[in-house]
């Protein structure tokens, strides 16, 4: 395995190989390399000359095809990582560290080349904010429309007018209710579309990672 | 049709078939990686290059049809032995009752074109 007594157009065909398969994970990297160098061993006697070396060269390959090979098409970028998960948890809640952690989460989902620009749309448009925005709505809305209620209904306040009152009260409560269901399901729409997003988002990540 | 029959299409065959030939090269016993390589290789029309059997047999490893063990070798360093395990004899049995019939399939009418 030493590299040393090798020939030096094959310790320069090494440092290539190195250097291309820089792409591929570590385990699967210094495999390959390992094999390739003994097999350098075993094809070059000590003392080899320049025309066996280069014989010995060519059948071996081009170090870009040998990694072809060994990674089909995909670079390491290709398999989820740190960052991709970090991109879709920022995407998801990252509105709730002040805003900012959403945009974190944009631009790592962009700089990220394991999904297509379709996945980016996606991620980025439902729903811009996360579940911030979803959140936000929802109480805004919510509270808008529950004070808006409270103030249709004084009879609830000014309730020391007996039966009346109570009646006019329910007649509020139900009127509430009729309004919240469009509103409810509005809200919950809101809370399920960036979880299927971001659910989507990870499904997108793992398939490229069997794949690679 | 002489466009689909190119270097591709060929390529395609010989990539699809030669991890069973490394099965079959490993049928009667071990052998290291540098002695496996040569020897596809010296069946003409069968390696284009030698290096990229490399992450083949890695691939094969991977997936249980071959595994590996360091021996000493009489020169020089240790060398990576592969051998067949049980799933991999499998494999090969099966490929080669299936290739024997779409050979003979293939070859079928291949003939007959050349008869007629």
């Amino acid at each position: 395995m030493n590299a040393a007594t090798l020939h030096p157009l094959a310790r320069d065909y090494l440092k290539r190989l190195k250097k291309a398969t820089a792409i591929l994970p570590r385990g699967r990297r210094n495999e390959l390399l390992a094999e390739i160098e003994s097999h350098l061993n075993e094809a070059l006697p000590a003392g080899a000359s320049e025309a066996e070396a280069l014989n010995v060269l060519e059948r071996l390959g081009e170090p870009a095809d040998i990694v072809a090979e060994a990674g089909p098409g995909q670079t390491p970028a290709a398999r989820a990582g740190l960052n991709e998960w970090l991109a879709i948890s920022l995407l998801l809640a990252g509105g709730f560290l002040f805003v900012v952690g959403w945009f974190v989460g944009v631009v790592l989902l962009w700089s990220s080349r394991i999904w297509t620009l379709r996945d980016k749309l996606i991620g980025t448009l439902v729903l811009p904010g996360g579940l911030a925005t979803s959140a936000f709505l929802f109480f805004f809305v919510g509270s808008s429309t529950g004070s808006s209620g409270d103030g249709g209904c004084p009879a609830t306040r000014v309730g020391s007018h007996g039966v009346k009152a109570v009646n006019a009260s329910n007649q509020c409560v139900s009127s509430g209710v009729d309004v919240n269901y469009p509103f409810l399901a509005f809200g919950g729409l809101l809370v399920v579309l960036p979880i299927l997003s971001a659910i989507y988002l990870g499904r997108r990540a793992t398939r490229a990672e069997v794949t690679a | 049709m002489q466009r689909i029959v190119d270097q591709g299409t060929l390529s395609q065959l010989r990539r699809g078939v030669i991890e069973y030939c490394v099965l079959a090269l490993l049928r009667d016993g071990e052998r290291y990686g540098f002695e496996l390589v040569r020897t596809l290789s010296e069946v003409p029309g069968m390696v284009t290059s030698e290096g990229t059997l490399y992450p083949l047999l890695s691939r094969l490893r991977r997936a249980g049809v071959v595994e590996t063990s360091w021996r000493e070798s009489p020169s020089g360093p240790p060398r990576r032995y592969y051998q067949l395990t049980t799933s991999g004899r499998a494999v090969l049995e099966a490929f080669s009752g299936e290739w024997a019939s779409f050979r003979d399939a293939v070859d079928h009418f291949l003939e007959q074109e050349k008869a007629a």
